[in-house]
């Protein structure tokens, strides 16, 4: 079933176009990667999705409904998490609170606190391995922590889509097994991913299918090995363009 | 699997048996000041200050500055003030409907200044004041203008079976109605804080864009929060009214009234609940007793100095300084 579905997307900043005529489908239950260079349109299509900014072109359709105009609490509420690129925590609340604050607004809003609000936000601590620091203030974690804290949060809401943003970047070989490792427990949760990764360094192990953007467009989709020896894609990474050719 | 501990308020004080000692002290002042009339004038006062502080850090403690928080207290005032004076209605009633003049104030305002935040939401409040100011100033039909409204009913006598409180004419009742007033400000204080709306505007505070991104509906809590804070500063404006029986405009609606709430809740602790009463409760009897007969025409320096040292070394104020580290 499709879960999200891009119909010709376009962000213009000024002059510049972020990202131009973008088509895409993500299907409920797979785990797609977001490739390409610096400047790509990866965040930029992110914050499209989230509603963080507005599209100039185009429509986000989300499980059937159009979410293109909504604010980013709505499409919260209607199933769509997201990590940010540099890690934005609630620093003076506990790693606790900070997950049950996702798991309080995440569909909605409760007045009281429920008891097993706090279980569970407990709980998607332990599943990014942070159990043990639930009571320090999140603006004492390390950046890797603030990563994963950010995650859990975002799991924290319920979503059914969840775009996470550089979530392995700058991880040691190690932290990047885990990160692997954490993905896939959360794709059997039921959600269904869109990874937004640089270096590329988690989504060949788990992607099922890579999205690559070059200066925001759509150079290739497919499964990794093919888009990886896409001659547009190794031209984006290696920083050859058609003008570079012509020289 | 280990077990943290239930969600504790970061707003916390250090001790639950200050509180407790506090209100004990408050309960029994009346007593132990004897026959000075004076030094329960003065406690009074700073009951009604610290209920201002305690509104004015609904908004502080969510992130937002203030300036002009005497905008609603004025409104507050002047409202349940002609209120009694013209219908004749009781104070019992038109303290509450001041508080509602407040709120709609504040509703006003929430709309102009929805978008705006730090230095130029505070800025925006500065300058707002001036909106109710001048019109008070200015309608003279309705408000007498910079007349001023005098000869204002005193607080009613309140007759509970067999006891009648004379409370306009008494100085330790009227000291009893603000303290109770401000338990109530308190109490409403902390349940904010415990509820999930108090969590709602903690989230915002800390990080606007990652608050949106998990469900957080900003704009509204913060404009409720707005309302609430504007309420209870107009309830105070319309007890402080009653407690005077007279005022002018540039007397409720000067700066002292948006200022010094901001200094008590800084000093006494923006990220807690109690600190800004207890900063209260603390700075103007000390302003009042020991540097008022020093420098009787400067001695609110006293705030501006302590503003200006608690801000350079104690950012997060006394009672934050004083709390135990989570």
């Amino acid at each position: 079933m499709t879960l999200l579905q891009l119909e010709g997307l376009g962000k213009r900043f000024g002059e510049v176009w972020a990202l131009r005529d973008l088509n895409f489908t993500l299907e409920e239950g797979e785990i797609v990667g977001l490739v390409g260079p610096n400047g790509a349109g990866k965040t930029t299509l992110f914050n499209l999705i989230s509603g963080r900014i507005r599209a100039n072109t185009g429509r986000i359709i989300f499980a059937g409904q159009d979410i293109t105009e909504l604010e980013p609490h709505e499409v919260c509420h209607l199933g769509i998490g997201r990590t940010f690129q540099s890690s934005r925590p609630f620093p003076r609340l506990t790693a606790v609170r900070n997950v049950l604050v996702g798991r309080v607004f995440g569909r909605g809003f409760r007045f009281w606190p429920r008891p097993d609000d706090l279980e569970t936000a407990q709980e998607l601590l332990d599943v990014v391995g942070l159990l043990h620091k639930a009571k320090t203030p999140a603006g004492s974690l390390t950046p890797s922590e603030h990563r994963r804290l950010d995650l859990a949060r975002a799991l924290a809401t319920r979503p059914r889509l969840l775009l996470l943003d550089e979530v392995a970047a700058g991880f040691s070989p190690v932290a990047v097994k885990h990160a692997v490792g954490l993905v896939r427990r959360v794709q059997e949760r039921g959600v269904t991913l869109f990874i937004i990764d640089h270096f590329l360094n988690l989504s060949l192990r788990v992607s099922d299918r890579l999205l690559a953007l070059d200066q925001g467009e759509k150079v290739a989709e497919g499964p990794p090995p093919e888009v990886m020896r896409n001659r547009e894609v190794i031209r984006a990474y290696l920083g050859l363009r058609q003008e570079d050719e012509d020289h | 699997m280990e077990r943290a501990a239930p969600p504790k308020l970061d707003l916390r004080g250090p001790d639950r048996a200050i509180p407790v000692l506090l209100l004990l002290g408050l309960v029994l002042l009346p007593f132990l000041a004897g026959s000075s009339g004076y030094v329960l004038q003065v406690f009074t006062h700073a009951l009604l200050l610290a209920t201002l502080a305690l509104a004015w850090n609904i908004l502080g403690a969510s992130g937002s500055v203030s300036l002009g928080h005497a905008a609603f207290f004025g409104v507050g005032a002047y409202g349940s003030g002609l209120l009694s004076l013209k219908p004749g209605l009781s104070p019992w009633f038109t303290i509450p409907v001041g508080g509602l003049f407040a709120a709609v104030l504040a509703v006003v305002m929430g709309l102009f200044c929805r978008r705006l935040r730090g230095a130029y939401f505070a800025l925006a409040t500065l300058a707002f004041v001036e909106i109710p100011r001048v019109v008070t100033d200015n309608w003279e039909g309705l408000t007498r203008g910079s007349l001023g409204l005098v000869g204002l009913p005193g607080l009613p006598a309140l007759t509970l079976g067999p006891w009648r409180v004379e409370i306009g004419s008494s100085a330790g009742a009227s000291y009893y109605l603000v303290l109770s007033y401000a338990v109530v400000v308190v109490f409403l204080v902390a349940l904010l804080w415990e509820s999930n709306l108090g969590l709602a505007l903690q989230a915002a505070r800390e990080e606007e864009t990652a608050a949106k991104a998990v469900g957080i509906h900003v704009d509204r809590y913060r404009f409720l929060s707005l309302l609430l804070s504007a309420c209870l500063t107009g309830i105070s404006g319309a007890i402080y009214v009653h407690l005077t029986r007279y005022t002018v405009p540039g007397l409720v609606y000067s700066l002292h009234f948006s200022a010094v709430p901001m200094i008590f809740a800084m000093c006494g602790g923006r990220f807690t609940i109690l600190g800004p009463a207890l900063a209260a409760l603390v700075l103007y009897p000390v302003d009042q007793f020991l540097f008022h007969p020093l420098l009787p025409a400067g001695h609110e320096f006293l705030y501006g100095l302590l503003l200006i040292l608690v801000v350079l070394f104690m950012p997060g104020g006394f009672w934050g300084a004083l709390r135990r580290s989570p």
